[in-house]
């Protein structure tokens, strides 16, 4: 097994609410429970997303200790897509039309879609995506290895079918709400408005002639702020 | 690709929070004391990218060098501009991890870790070391966004920190 990566880009999330202990075999089951599942063979299937481990990528074994991330509980989803390749399809409508001697109608070509899916996808390879995650069970966080949309989504849906609690994407508000601020300064916070700072032509001439003038101009701009 | 603006979770405030870290590296050194007596230095790096004050205004990024030293930046910071990203570095004790904080979401990009400790012999030992160091930088940034705010809503803000932040802005 390699280590857990040390670059890239990173999302935070967080829960609230009760999940297992990663220390209790019902953690592991949880992810067991919502393992991947190859669609290699498979007819019709195009993606499929799932827990496995960093020790197994195939999502047949969990065991607590391939959960070891040190600090953390180490995460893994497997994601397998299959796409049909368009060239494919381009090659097929061309000569269908060729044979024909006209284009296709919007109708006909969906049909052909539709049919060459289901004869070429059972032998079309799926890409595979391993993504990470740190678990900090005590924290109620965890770390997503990934910042792409459809990753942070599968992800979410995979977290929530394991362990019953939606997570909450880390953000400004977020972020502050947990940031141990006390109820009046949360208050502002979910009210506060943006800071109009002033623009050169009037700041930075009164910063350097009279300086508080330059906060006025600034109450000026943010007036209604918090 | 759509771009998170933050418009529902209060992304101003990380382009705010952005803005202060480079306020507060330039006023007063950028070393911080975080609650628990934890103290961390945070500098600028090669990468700034400004928001548009409006939808028709251009954004403006800089790349390479010291953009925070030019006159672009300091003409953005005139218009009253905020940062939107920023590459930071982020130091403790001997270890510096460096990132792209994009503000509005509180997203990092592009880390990197410190280097693997030394003792480090195996994979595990290598993962442990990479996991406490993930850990460190989220509650590092976590912490620095929370001392920006316990500043940022204090009811007499625009008279404290916002007058040094206008009179930095405007010079």
């Amino acid at each position: 097994m390699a280590a857990i990566r040390k670059s890239g880009g990173v999302v935070a999330f967080f829960w609230d609410g009760k999940i297992a202990d990663p220390q209790d075999q019902k953690f592991v089951d949880a992810l067991a429970n919502r393992r991947f599942r190859t669609i290699e063979n498979a007819a019709s299937e195009e993606v499929s997303s799932g827990w496995v481990t960093a020790l197994d990528p195939t999502g047949d074994s969990f065991g607590l200790e391939d959960l070891d991330g040190g600090t953390g509980t180490w995460l893994r989803f497997r994601t397998d897509k299959k796409t049909l390749p368009k060239k494919w399809l381009q090659i097929h409508r061309d000569a269908a039309e060729k044979a024909r001697g006209k284009k296709l109608s919007a109708r006909e070509r969906r049909e052909m879609k539709d049919d060459l899916t289901e004869k070429l996808l059972p032998r079309v390879l799926p890409t595979v995506q391993l993504i990470d995650a740190l678990l900090f069970f005590d924290k109620k966080t965890v770390l997503l290895f990934a910042t792409s949309k459809s990753a942070r989504e599968v992800f979410g849906k995979l977290f929530f079918e394991s362990f019953g609690v939606p997570l909450e994407r880390a953000n400004p508000l977020q972020c502050g709400l947990r940031a141990g601020l006390d109820e009046e300064a949360k208050y502002a916070l979910e009210r506060t408005e943006p800071v109009r700072w002033p623009k050169a032509e009037r700041a930075g001439e009164i910063a350097r002639s009279a300086p508080r003038q330059a906060v006025a101009a600034t109450e000026q701009d943010t007036e209604g702020d918090a | 690709m759509k771009t998170d603006t933050g418009a529902d979770t209060h992304g101003f405030l990380g382009e705010e929070f952005l803005t202060w870290l480079w306020f507060r590296w330039e006023s007063d050194g950028g070393e911080f004391t975080l609650p628990g007596g934890r103290v961390v230095g945070v500098a600028l790096d090669d990468f700034l990218s400004f928001s548009a004050a409006s939808e028709d205004e251009t954004e403006q990024t800089l790349r390479r060098g010291l953009p925070t030293r030019t006159a672009e930046a300091r003409t953005a910071l005139r218009q009253g501009n905020r940062l939107k990203k920023a590459r930071l570095l982020v130091a403790e004790g001997s270890r510096q991890w460096s990132a792209t904080l994009d503000a509005a979401t509180l997203t990092l990009n592009g880390v990197k870790l410190p280097e693997d400790a030394e003792e480090c012999e195996s994979d595990v030992d290598r993962t442990t070391d990479r996991s406490a160091n993930w850990l460190a930088l989220h509650e590092i940034v976590q912490a620095l966004y929370g001392s920006f705010l316990r500043e940022r809503l204090r009811p007499d803000y625009k008279k404290a920190g916002a007058e040094k932040q206008a009179r930095w802005m405007a010079g």
